[in-house]
């Protein structure tokens, strides 16, 4: 026993974690592009297989044999710790999300790998590591245009983790909690999107600049940075930091559906919603803030770099911490 | 579970002579978020859950980042290795000395009072690891958030008030001293 599963059970949700995300984030570049698609009136990818579903094993075939150009005078070891941290951050914070409780013959199991007390700086903890993966990566390779793409990210990934951290305090207060089955238990009544919707705004805005994602892509605006931090990579390097990225995606639509639409819970908690299992519930919306966040995606332009650090400093953190205050308050005086 | 521990401590020892013996500023910095990394897993290890964390924020995430930004946009030239002289044999031996003499006196539990030295031999018969058993009610009563933040918001209240000051002050004033002035712009 290992905390409070079988060792065996905690290996078999390992592998399904690790295998899942990384095949849910290999289909996401194909429901982007379908996604993408629709939005400019295209077809999208449709000759691989029935409707295009076997786009992604084509693209991962094709990266996986690319020859592995790289720069000569890059730094040998960073440039490949670089691709190699891109992806791990990330899958490692979904260990601790909870996906549901069931009891099955007097045995509890918990669909999560680990459970902490105090899961949700876990996560936070652990995606703070993120940025190293883009900075090593822009800084290794030895190019101008990496390195500004590097520095970019990492500046705008820093300030919008203040960001992100202050927007994520107002349902811990509401909680009482930072365990994130907890957190999700505190919902059954209401879910926090309703209590607390500027949260959710401001959490949802910084987790687009958290993920570089447009309409925050500072880090890889084409016109100006050719790729970014990830410009002097190529084959199956170039697609870790792709799978990275959208596991990313993966993790803040995770953390936005348990903090916020009640995780696992079901959308009324009476028949025949409740028949629906848990662990479909989160996937659910999980999969509906992913398209949210393609959608807004094909839909908005990029922003200028001032403005998105401005956005940044002088507009989600000030409202986060007035969340904050008016949460503490409500909170306090209901006591 | 102590093998484990052991491993840990093993590649935070190892991260920590890489911070000192690396020939390139930029792995030195990278030695130290591994060290700072093993450590917090320590602490997780340990029950210490709240510490983990905020160790893997505050210093892998934020410290070191800035330490790795700067080096990494300075450049600094690779320096020149030390010989292994008898100057550097001396240092080695003083800090051999101490770090002996350190692990000597938390063994034996020695104080230093109005009687002079004291020592007394905790339980080193009945567990080698005495000093290290604490139950894991006891470690988590003091890694968890609500012991933590309880102590900080009524009994260290001041210090803490005053540290927070003194940081601000610090932001303050960095931000003033970078601020080009309309002249020099």
């Amino acid at each position: 026993m290992i905390g409070q599963d079988y060792w065996w059970v905690l290996l078999i949700k390992a592998v399904v974690v690790v295998l899942g995300l990384t095949t849910i984030a290999a289909y996401l570049t194909y429901a982007e592009r379908k996604v993408a698609a629709r939005i400019q009136l295209r077809l999208g990818p449709n000759r691989v297989g029935p409707f295009g579903l076997l786009q992604p094993a084509a693209d991962a075939v094709k990266l996986l044999f690319k020859e592995n150009a790289a720069p000569a005078n890059r730094d040998r070891l960073l440039y490949l710790v670089g691709p190699s941290l891109a992806g791990g951050a990330a899958v490692l914070a979904f260990a601790v999300i909870p996906m549901g409780i069931n009891n099955w013959f007097n045995y509890q199991f918990h669909w999560d790998i680990a459970h902490f007390n105090v899961g949700l700086l876990f996560i936070l903890g652990v995606t703070s590591l993120g940025v190293y993966s883009l900075f090593l990566g822009g800084w290794s390779a030895n190019s101008k245009y990496s390195l500004l793409g590097g520095l970019r990210s990492s500046a705008q990934l820093i300030s919008y983790e203040m960001a992100v951290s202050f927007a994520l305090i107002g349902t811990i207060i509401l909680a009482g909690s930072l365990d994130l089955e907890q957190i999700v238990g505190a919902q059954q009544q209401t879910w926090f999107i309703v209590l607390q919707p500027l949260a959710f705004v401001l959490y949802f805005s910084g987790a687009f600049a958290e993920t570089n994602r447009a309409p925050f892509d500072l880090p890889e605006a084409e016109t100006e940075l050719v790729a970014g931090y990830h410009t002097e990579y190529g084959s199956m390097r170039f697609g870790l930091y792709f799978l990275g990225e959208y596991v990313n995606m993966v993790i803040v639509s995770s953390i936005a559906t348990t903090l916020f639409l009640g995780g696992w819970l079901p959308l009324f908690p009476f028949h025949p919603f409740d028949w629906i299992p848990g662990p479909l519930w989160f996937l659910g919306k999980v999969v509906v803030l992913l398209f949210f966040m393609m959608w807004v995606r094909w839909t908005f332009p990029r922003l200028r770099y001032d403005r998105l650090m401005n956005f940044g400093w002088k507009v989600l953190l000030p409202l986060g911490l007035l969340n904050i205050l008016i949460t503490g308050t409500v909170v306090a005086l209901r006591a | 579970m102590t093998a484990l521990i052991a491993v840990v401590m093993a590649l935070a020892a190892i991260s920590a002579i890489g911070v000192v013996l690396s020939p390139q500023t930029i792995y030195s910095a990278l030695s130290l978020v591994v060290t700072v990394t093993m450590i917090s897993v320590l602490f997780l290890l340990l029950n210490a859950q709240f510490l983990f964390a905020v160790q893997l924020i505050i210093y892998a995430g934020a410290v070191m980042v800035l330490f790795v930004f700067i080096i990494a946009l300075l450049n600094p030239e690779a320096e020149d290795r030390p010989a292994l002289d008898y100057r550097a044999m001396i240092g080695l031996a003083a800090v051999a000395a101490v770090t002996i003499l350190v692990f000597v006196t938390a063994r034996n539990g020695i104080t230093y009072g109005s009687g002079g030295f004291r020592g007394q031999q905790v339980g080193a018969a009945s567990n080698p690891y005495h000093t290290f058993a604490f139950g894991a009610d006891a470690v988590n009563a003091a890694g968890n958030v609500q012991t933590v933040a309880g102590q900080l918001f009524t009994t260290y209240l001041l210090p803490f008030e005053i540290t927070s000051l003194l940081l601000l002050v610090a932001a303050i004033g960095a931000v003033y001293l970078t601020r080009r002035t309309k002249e020099a712009a």
